[in-house]
């Protein structure tokens, strides 16, 4: 290698407008090609684990549950599931329906985000404003059945803390099925589209042999025909009496990434009908003990990511002895160098979101009970006056426009 | 006979040690310990013959005098949870990633968080802990406590 | 003298430009708003854009020469504003020709791709170097289509310059559908030269931040801004010119609504392919220009040969 062929050191984080959460990329590059990467994660450590070991089971569940903020009802149900087991709950079925439900319209939202910020990766923006304008659909669901748009609070040990009427079940079909509407429009983009095609195809490859090796789950493993999913194979919830397929794709690359997810959505919506006309009845929730015998267990979920790991131990006080999570992210990570190899640095972006990284998102809360939903209007007025109790007055700020 | 007792007997019958000492829980978990001058034999043979392919993850735990760990080795639905003990401080592990390349972020965890050595486990970048972290600090030991950070921001 | 004076700075100078341009970024980021559900900016946006980045102060990195830096957004807006000169825009003589003209137009108009190069060099920064290289990458690849498909119609109107093409196409009022090929040429090179999505990788910010632009702040990246914009509007006018050279014999007024028609169907359709695609890899931008565009704009070229045999 003389001189002018020299490799060019970039790194890419923690700050990097590619980036939704600090990971740092080091990239040495020959031209526009990769020629070796270390990845570094770890930024977002927040000690949640340790964390967890002097708070009480409910407190986790809230704590866990903000691990991460789109797939948060991943990580509090498979903590939930952990600790029922520990304690020998029978939870009602109505609840598990209820989990399948919010954990299907956290499945539809977390897919449609991905595919506008795959989007968006590769240059696309109109799919980036398409797919997140259609997500709000659901968000808006979500805050009304449960009374957050992200950290749901849903989930309780032993069963679920709000039933489901009649009318919300009427008007989650009303909105699945213009969802489904969309998600077929942008599959046919995704056949069309001949960029999108070429951006996407070949990219990340991940054979299943690499895959297996290196401990790819969810999505990412599906798009390298390893059919499998704990829905199906250790199914938890109301699953196991659910009728779904494991969408699989053999392509091994972003775009088989992609023609997984949007199987998936249309899975979901199918899921999610299902629920809705096979909700049994009866109570939602049975009581659990503050205490909860010394035992161990560790519980799987499918995330919109893939599998999600939690492994409880308790201790026979109210708080656990040990609480253990491995986000799919973490697992997935493994394999961004090998899909990586050889590739051009544009393809960086897309292949990083391409397993979904998982981001934190911030909450919003909305008042559902009581007041109801505010305009924006009242709740300016609702802020402002507020404030003033506070002794601080905006009467003499103008408005700009 | 169920894939979770076939299972359970196979291990019974390959390692006579592990007699009664294979616990179900519910219809697709396995717990067992064993001592870590045994352990390779037992988790070799679940990798290698009894077809368990993929490694959820590495538990570590602090028991006192101990650093247990527990290796998740799934196989479809089942989840087969083998925990093996070290003496804290006195000795290490071995690693596992001749088994499950994937696994090095996982002991890399546990040498993070819980001060455990592990041998084999090539150089890299460690994980999660910041690189300005203080040498000889485990947050996940017991005894750890976290007043040392805010003694090393005020120093 | 002070004629002159008045060309340069106001009309159809730097003024009246900085009007069309500011319009055309106005009329593309709304349409690009309401093509993707989105509301969009208010009219005054990309004034205001360029006011508030006026007023910033600027960063000049350490590493940076700082001659170069500070002067090169100047040249691409120079260059930019004195390529306009040049197009005929409501009769069929442009203010400014002569006998090659067209040359120096398109020459004009290398610079500003020049200029984000050497601004990119010059900052020193690893992703701007790398924005730097991609732009002149891609410059090789869309340059010399858009000088085949600008060359065709000059054959059969056989001259070099752009007024002179113009009154050869007001004389052949039809000519002009035999061009439609090297058009949709003359538009793929356009898009490259904007750097417009789907050959915006020399400013991908999911790769590489900003590209040139990077390490620009303030009065820098204003200048950088404004010559963009005002390139947009040139470039399209001089396809105008080039490609749809019909009407401008008629009077002033007539000619120059219709220039103004022409250039904003112009500039929908970059709005469009920016909205419908996304972005191409550097490698597959460059393969696409010399294995389809090239071969196509050449095709155009042998059209023109042949009909000039016909037709002349």
């Amino acid at each position: 290698m003389d001189d002018k062929d020299r490799d060019m050191l970039i790194s890419i984080g923690p700050q990097h407008p590619a980036l939704k959460e600090p990971t740092s990329f080091s990239l040495a590059l020959r031209g526009e090609k990769i020629d070796a990467i270390q990845v570094k994660i770890g930024y977002n450590h927040r000690g949640i684990e340790k964390g967890c070991e002097s708070r009480t089971y409910i407190q986790d569940m809230y704590l866990l549950e903000r691990i991460c903020g789109i797939c948060s009802h991943a990580h509090s149900t498979a903590y939930v599931q952990a600790v029922e087991t520990i304690a020998g709950l029978q939870v009602p079925r109505r609840a598990l329906y209820i989990r399948t439900l919010i954990g299907e319209l956290e499945r539809i939202h977390s897919h449609l985000l991905w595919l506008g910020v795959a989007g968006h990766e590769i240059g696309f923006d109109t799919l980036l404003m398409y797919t997140w304008r259609d997500r709000e659909a659901v968000m808006d669901l979500l805050a009304e059945l449960t009374g957050n748009r992200v950290n749901y609070g849903i989930n309780t040990i032993g069963g679920v803390r709000r039933d489901l009427t009649k009318e919300e079940g009427e008007k989650i079909l009303k909105i699945i099925d213009k969802l489904e509407e969309q998600t077929k429009y942008y599959v046919q983009i995704a056949q069309e589209e001949s960029t999108l095609i070429q951006r996407l195809s070949g990219v990340g490859k991940l054979p299943k042999a690499d895959a297996l090796r290196l401990g790819a789950v969810g999505p990412t493993a599906r798009a390298s025909s390893i059919a499998f999913d704990v829905r199906k194979d250790d199914p938890y919830a109301a699953y196991g009496e659910l009728d779904f397929k494991v969408v699989s794709a053999d392509q091994a690359d972003v775009y088989g990434r992609t023609v997984v997810r949007l199987g998936e959505l249309l899975e979901a919506y199918s899921l999610i009908r299902q629920v809705i006309k096979n909700l049994p009845d009866g109570p939602i929730a049975v009581r659990a003990p503050r205490k909860i015998p010394a035992g161990e267990a560790l519980s799987r979920y499918e995330a919109p990511r893939g599998e999600d790991v939690h492994y409880v131990k308790a201790n026979g006080t109210d708080m656990p002895e040990r609480v253990k999570v491995r986000a799919p992210t973490l697992a997935n990570s493994q394999a961004i160098a090998k899909m990586l190899e050889d590739r051009y640095l544009a393809d960086l972006p897309i292949v990083v979101a391409a397993i979904d990284p998982c981001f934190s998102c911030t909450d919003r809360a909305i008042e559902v009970e009581g007041k109801g939903l505010m305009s924006w209007e009242k709740l300016r007025q609702y802020s402002i006056d507020w404030y003033r109790k506070q002794g601080v007055d905006f009467r003499n700020v103008k408005r700009i426009i | 006979m169920s894939d979770l007792t076939q299972i359970k007997q196979q291990l019974e019958d390959k390692f006579v040690y592990l007699k009664g000492g294979i616990r179900e829980q519910g219809e697709r978990r396995l717990w067992s310990e064993v001592s870590y001058d045994l352990f390779f034999d037992v988790f070799g043979y679940a990798v290698k013959e009894l077809g368990f392919d993929a490694l959820c993850t590495i538990t570590g735990l602090d028991e006192g005098e101990y650093l247990a760990f527990i290796y998740h080795l799934s196989k479809g639905g089942l989840v087969f949870n083998l925990k093996t003990k070290i003496l804290k401080d006195k000795e290490d592990l071995r690693t596992v990633i001749d088994y499950f390349p994937g696994a090095a972020i996982y002991e890399r965890e546990v040498v993070d968080l819980l001060g455990v050595k592990v041998a084999g486990l090539p150089d890299g970048v460690r994980y999660p802990l910041p690189d300005d972290w203080p040498a000889g600090q485990y947050p996940l030991r017991k005894d750890w406590d976290p007043k040392v950070l805010d003694q090393k921001e005020a120093g | 003298m002070l004629s002159a004076l008045f060309n340069i700075l106001v009309f159809p100078g730097l003024l009246f430009l900085s009007f069309l341009g500011t319009t055309a970024e106005y009329i593309d980021r709304k349409l690009y708003a309401r093509f993707q559900n989105r509301v969009g900016p208010p009219w005054f946006q990309p004034v205001a854009d360029l006011i508030k980045l006026f007023g910033k102060s600027e960063v000049v990195p350490e590493e940076a020469d700082p001659a170069m830096f500070k002067l090169v957004p100047l040249v691409a807006l120079a260059a930019t504003c004195a390529a306009y000169l040049y197009i005929p825009i409501w009769g069929t003589k442009a203010l400014y020709y002569f006998k090659g003209d067209l040359i120096v137009i398109l020459y004009l108009l290398t610079l500003p791709t020049f200029t984000f190069f050497l601004g990119g060099w010059y900052s020193r920064s690893l992703y701007a170097t790398i924005g730097a290289i991609r732009s002149v990458t891609q410059l090789f690849a869309y340059e010399i289509p858009l000088l085949l498909a600008v060359l065709a119609p000059a054959l059969l109107a056989n001259t070099w310059s752009l007024s002179e093409m113009v009154e050869y196409y007001t004389v052949h009022p039809w000519y002009w559908l035999f061009n439609l090929i090297g058009f949709g040429v003359a538009l793929i090179a356009l898009l490259g030269k904007l750097e417009r999505v789907p050959f915006d990788s020399p400013e991908a910010e999911t790769e590489i931040v900003a590209g040139s632009f990077t390490e620009y702040s303030g009065r820098f990246l204003a200048f950088f801004r404004w010559a963009i914009d005002i390139e947009a509007v040139v470039g399209a006018s001089l396809l105008a010119a080039v490609f749809m050279p019909f009407g401008l014999g008629y009077a002033p007024v007539v000619a120059f609504t219709l220039y103004l028609i022409k250039i904003l169907f112009i500039l929908c359709l970059l709005t469009l392919a920016r909205t419908v695609m996304a972005r191409l890899r550097i490698d597959q931008m460059i393969d696409f220009c010399w294995r389809i565009v090239a071969p196509v704009a050449f095709l155009q070229i042998l059209i023109n040969l042949i009909l000039k045999e016909i037709l002349l």
